[in-house]
């Protein structure tokens, strides 16, 4: 019996530690080709022949504009995770916890707006912007905007947890004389920590990876990109010769505040999808 | 109910309200967006400022490396200039590729004067993006640059661009320790595979692949009308030779030592590729000492050692059509002065751009330029890229696609001649 | 039996039109002075009556609509017919811009949206005097400013809590999608672009040309959206994805990372074209898609595993059931239950997320069998992006996108509505 189970332990750790080679094997990769010192793109070794900073060093410099567009990237993921968390919170309970009329209507809406395959409405959504002055120079606010007003669709697994909730609470408050707006600020949202976590968490990661829309606002203009727009030029374009190391550098810089975020947050992550408040 | 409706709406009054007041101000500035009746109102002040030096901003859009240059330049031209200095002249970097994409989404908000590859000439005229020359500037053009660079300059007679390098084409870098007769591919394969070293051409690119078919003479190329739409496809692939280059590609993508691409900096364990000017610097970093260029190579096409052949092209400067008559004369000026003769040669000596100006070209740096003398030499067997629809460099690169993958390996004469066949048509149906 | 159902449906709206036309007669007709004046002034008859709040809210979106629309909107609405007459044209080299069809459409549909909203608000407005005339015949007393203020908070919070999100939906969301829904109607393409060219109404044009390209055009649809399945589970991982997937791409491509180091143990003699073979491409794709979304589920199911309530796997197996039965009883439901509306998250992120396919490789390979440029891994949007961004042609674009748009609402709309969570909403509260 004991045998056996070390044996089941063991494969058990040779398919863990093969699964984290293969996991982790590109993202060591991109940290040894950031320290590369020779030029050039992608090399058929892993380890580089000369190590060097000049990447992180061309980074920083004056020459480049990284700094600019890591902060406009940090700048609009920490707007778009305060606002959409607070919009997704309203939501939610809204629908969660109220029965108003047209509740299923606005439910089911959302969820077919959500098909639309957003890209199409991209050129639309940059004249609209354009109007309101929010495009080149705007484009932080204007991502900010765009992000922000439509996140109200995002609110199924926030709702889900709300759910989880048990009603007798609400009934309890209100029977105290508690308004629905005291419900919500002293009792719901104490308890929603991992809830809110998880989506302030999600909503910060998500304009790291914005590229499309985002170099449509920018339209051109340098200082108005993030880190996406600005770095994918790097490696897709002929203007940008000998940047890959660079654009692994910047890579891993851009990774850093992710992930550390994620993994001190990763409980409550979990938590949050998982609905904590069913605990047995 | 009702009332809670209300003050939810008066929660929207105010957006539209705030949203409004926004829109009406640029409404009324920009005389380009009024509809033609009331624009004479809103253009009243530019119509007053002859009078007064003429005031304004300016935008250029130019690759990366180009900028810090262009920025000299136009700051020798606003001081040889002092009556534009009412204007802002500012240089943003941005790529051919995304000039040429940003000015289709919003002319308006787009450059005043763009760096673009001439391939994107029909679709910018079609979208209204480009003013034509005057004929003071079209007639100086013509006369200063090469043939080819006016000619992808023009569209249906007109001038609709000033040509800026005449170095868009491909040829030969190599190794010299690794290759040793660069005049024929099969030795290329050879010496590359000898080595264990890799041999670089991008033949799913609808730009590099017609190296093989228009050096086994067929041709692909379309007519346009003035406003830029495709009336007529010339093509003659679905042929002897059509079969004969698809089967010389097919034989070069069965060899061990090629790789798909054309960037020395993607490329590992290179030997020789097949790349432009703009990589010479790389180029040159890496294969050091051993640095070598030359024309094309030549293949076996039918029995017959063939020249490959292929594109020119051209990188052109173009305006975009202005409503203020003051900066459209500042545009005519700033884009003839950084497309003339004395900026080109400028431009090669501080970017490597290799010039279309005919004197910066006979100038002596840069006809001892050796990457620029094995453009020139293969320039001869290539035909000045014309104006393709954007469906034909998909199509190209499903052809490329199937031989890479394998598909065409183990198939008779028969069966490529109706994959060209296919090909043809659809290239066809693309027209008209 | 269809038309049945809609003809009701059709003369429930009418006599419902008819009832309320009547009714606002019948609010004229018995309404005192200040119900008359606001037939004109919205929130008249409020501010009157001392609902102060009321009668402002009321008379400030009046005054905003109108303005909007007559100030703003109008000059694009008397055009929206047409879609701009006046073409640009040239006086000497001076460009002089004629209509722009593009914000004729767009500004046009937010007048449209302005002028239904004033009718909604004013037949509201009428509701409301109506019903303070009635309440004070009756010798009662209306709400005051401070119940109905407060009321926002408690009884009507959801109103509070919704009014921002649905306002920034509507305008940032539902109004694109109405016009890109009227872009299928026109002839928007690449010969027909505003500024320089006028773009009109065509009708049911496009939709005929797409069915009329045949099979191959249509066809070709479905192949992609079968594909839509298997990145229903493609997740965001910590590192943005266009670091990792650009990384990943490269290290790929023929003279990547991969096939080097298969070379050099000479494991293969020739590199493998994982990109530029259909096959080996779209197996990679569900690989990599799987290397980004595998840490991710494991991380979600184990954490929900242990979140299971341990008495509900006591009392089973007090109950005498078996692993298997516990597993299908209890543990699938349960995830089912807390982790439906977290797939469905995925999948529509997913629809509009083409991060993966076009980061990794812009759908290639490309295949001359697959009509209009589509590649082999092309998922729809990457398809339709390239269709917009390379060739212009919105017009067929925003058809297919209603197209596929249809077909995946249905679907979801299903999916969701049989959720265990969403049937059963309060089934854990």
């Amino acid at each position: 019996m004991k045998r056996k189970q070390r044996i089941n332990n063991t494969i058990c750790y040779i398919v863990l530690i093969l699964m984290s080679i293969i996991w982790l094997f590109p993202f060591v990769g991109l940290v040894l080709q950031s320290f590369r010192g020779e030029s050039g793109g992608m090399v058929a070794y892993l380890i580089p022949h000369e190590w060097s900073l000049k990447n992180y060093q061309y980074l920083f410099g004056s020459g480049s504009k990284f700094l600019k567009w890591y902060g406009n990237t940090l700048t609009i993921a920490l707007f778009v995770a305060i606002l959409q968390t607070l919009v997704v919170i309203c939501v939610s309970y809204a629908l969660s916890r109220m029965r108003f009329r047209g509740r299923k209507a606005l439910m089911n809406i959302w969820l077919v707006l959500g098909m639309f395959p957003g890209f199409l409405t991209m050129i639309c959504l940059y004249f609209l912007l354009k109007t309101l002055g929010l495009t080149e120079s705007g484009a932080v606010p204007g991502l900010i905007l765009i992000s922000v007003a439509s996140s109200g669709m995002g609110y199924y697994v926030c709702k889900g947890y709300f759910d989880t909730v048990p009603k007798a609470l609400d009934e309890a408050a209100i029977l105290d004389g508690a308004t629905r707006a005291q419900i919500l600020v002293k009792m719901i949202i104490p308890m929603s920590k991992p809830i809110i976590i998880y989506t302030a968490l999600v909503a910060f990661m998500a304009p790291w990876c914005d590229y499309i829309f985002a170099s449509y606002v920018a339209f051109g203009y340098e200082k108005g990109y993030n880190v996406a727009v600005a770095m994918t030029r790097w490696v897709w374009t002929n203007d940008y010769q000998g940047f890959f190391t660079r654009f692994c550098a910047g890579g891993i810089l851009v990774a850093i505040p992710v992930t550390i975020l994620f993994m001190c947050l990763q409980k409550y992550y979990v938590e949050g999808v998982t609905g904590g408040a069913v605990k047995g | 109910m009702k009332k809670i409706l209300a003050m939810l709406l008066a929660l929207v009054m105010i957006f539209a309200l705030a949203a409004c007041g926004q829109q009406a101000a640029p409404a009324a500035e920009k005389p380009a967006e009024a509809p033609a009746a009331e624009a004479p109102a809103a253009e009243a002040p530019a119509a007053e400022a002859p009078a007064a030096v003429a005031t304004g901003s300016l935008k250029i859009w130019v690759p990366e490396a180009t900028v810090e240059f262009t920025k000299a330049q136009v700051a020798a031209f606003m001081e040889a200039n002092p009556e534009y200095a009412g204007y802002e002249v500012s240089v943003e970097p941005v790529g051919e590729g995304d000039a040429a994409s940003n000015m289709l989404t919003d002319v308006e908000a787009g450059a005043d004067i763009f760096n673009f590859a001439q391939d994107q000439l029909a679709r910018l005229v079609s979208a209204g993006a480009l003013i034509e020359l005057s004929d003071e500037n079209a007639a100086i053009v013509a006369a200063e640059n090469d043939a080819g660079s006016v000619a992808a300059a023009t569209m249906g007679g007109t001038v609709y661009a000033y040509p800026l390098t005449s170095d868009n084409g491909y040829f030969l870098y190599y190794d010299k320790s690794v290759v040793s007769d660069p005049t024929s591919l099969a030795a290329i394969l050879a010496d590359c595979e000898a080595a264990g070293k890799d041999f670089y051409m991008e033949i799913n690119s609808g730009w590099y692949q017609p190296a093989f078919f228009f050096g086994a003479g067929c041709t692909l190329t379309y007519d346009t009308d003035d406003a830029g739409a495709f009336t007529k496809c010339n093509i003659d692939y679905a042929s002897d030779k059509g079969v004969g280059a698809l089967k010389a590609m097919i034989e070069l993508a069965k060899s061990p030592a090629f790789k798909n691409g054309s960037s020395v900096s993607n490329a590992t364990n290179v030997a020789a590729i097949v790349d432009g000017t703009w990589d010479s610097s790389a180029a040159k970093e890496l294969f050091g000492d051993n640095y070598a260029c030359a024309k094309l190579p030549t293949v076996d096409i039918n029995g017959t050692a063939t020249q490959l052949g292929g594109f020119g092209g051209f990188k052109l400067l173009g305006v975009k059509p202005q409503t203020d008559e003051a900066k459209l004369a500042l545009c005519d000026a700033l884009a003839l002065y950084l497309s003339s003769g004395d900026v080109q040669l400028a431009r090669y000596q501080a970017v490597g751009w290799g010039p279309s100006n005919i004197a910066a070209k006979a100038d002596p740096s840069v006809q001892a330029d050796e990457a620029l003398a094995a453009l020139g030499e293969q320039l001869s067997y290539t035909i000045p890229q014309g104006q393709y629809p954007g469906d034909y460099w998909g199509l190209a690169t499903a052809l490329g696609d199937s031989v890479i993958g394998g598909q065409y390996n183990d198939a008779d004469d028969a069966t490529l001649l109706a994959a060209l066949q296919s090909f043809q048509d659809t290239c066809i149906g693309y027209a008209g | 039996m269809d038309e049945i159902k809609r003809g009701n449906a059709i003369s429930r709206f009418f006599r419902w039109l008819g009832g309320d036309l009547k009714e606002i007669g019948v609010t004229f007709a018995q309404g005192d002075w200040k119900t008359k004046l606001s037939f004109l002034i919205m929130g008249f008859g409020q501010l009157c009556r001392g609902q102060i709040v009321r009668g402002i809210a009321m008379l400030a979106l009046e005054f905003g609509l109108l303005y909007f629309t007559f100030d703003f909107g109008w000059q694009y609405l008397t055009k929206l017919l047409s879609l701009g007459t006046v073409e640009t044209h040239k006086e000497g080299r001076v460009t002089v811009y004629g209509d722009n069809s593009f914000f004729i459409l767009l500004y046009g549909i937010l007048a449209v949206v302005a002028v239904l909203a004033l009718i909604y608000l004013w037949r509201v407005n009428l509701k409301q005097n109506r019903e303070a005339e009635g309440l004070l015949a009756r010798g009662k007393r209306l709400p005051s400013n401070k119940a109905d203020l407060g009321s926002l908070l408690d009884k009507n919070f959801d109103k509070t809590l919704l009014a921002l999100p649905v306002l920034g939906i509507f305008i940032f969301t539902v109004v694109p999608i109405i016009f890109m829904i009227c872009i299928a109607f026109t002839n928007y393409d690449a010969t027909h672009q505003p500024p320089a060219k006028l773009f009109s109404w065509v009708g049911l044009e496009n939709f005929k040309a797409l069915f009329g390209i045949g099979g191959e055009g249509f066809g070709g649809t479905f192949i992609r959206f079968k594909k839509l399945w298997r990145t229903i589970l493609v997740m965001t991982i910590a590192v943005p994805q266009f670091v990792s997937l650009l990384y990943v791409g490269k290290m790929f491509a023929a003279d990547g990372l991969v096939n080097a180091y298969l070379l050099k143990w000479g494991w293969i003699k020739q590199t493998i074209p994982f990109w530029t073979n259909a096959t080996y491409a779209r197996i990679l794709i569900i690989v990599i898609n799987l290397w980004i979304g595998i840490p991710y589920t494991m991380l979600i199911v184990t954490g929900l595993l242990m979140n299971i309530p341990a008495e509900l796997y006591e009392s089973a197996r007090i109950d005498g059931a078996n692993a298997f039965q516990t597993f299908r009883k209890i543990t699938l439901p349960y995830m089912l239950f807390v982790t439906g509306p977290f797939l469905l998250t995925q999948f529509i992120g997913n629809l509009n997320n083409f991060n993966v396919i076009f980061l990794l490789n812009q759908g290639k390979p490309q295949s001359m069998n697959l009509s209009n440029n589509a590649g082999a891994t092309d998922l729809l949007v990457t398809w339709l992006y390239k269709m917009t961004i390379n060739d212009s042609n919105y017009k067929i674009a925003a058809v297919i996108g209603i197209m596929v748009f249809l077909v995946t609402a249905i679907i979801s709309l299903v999916v969701y509505n049989v959720l265990p969570s969403v049937k059963d909403e309060e089934g854990f509260q």
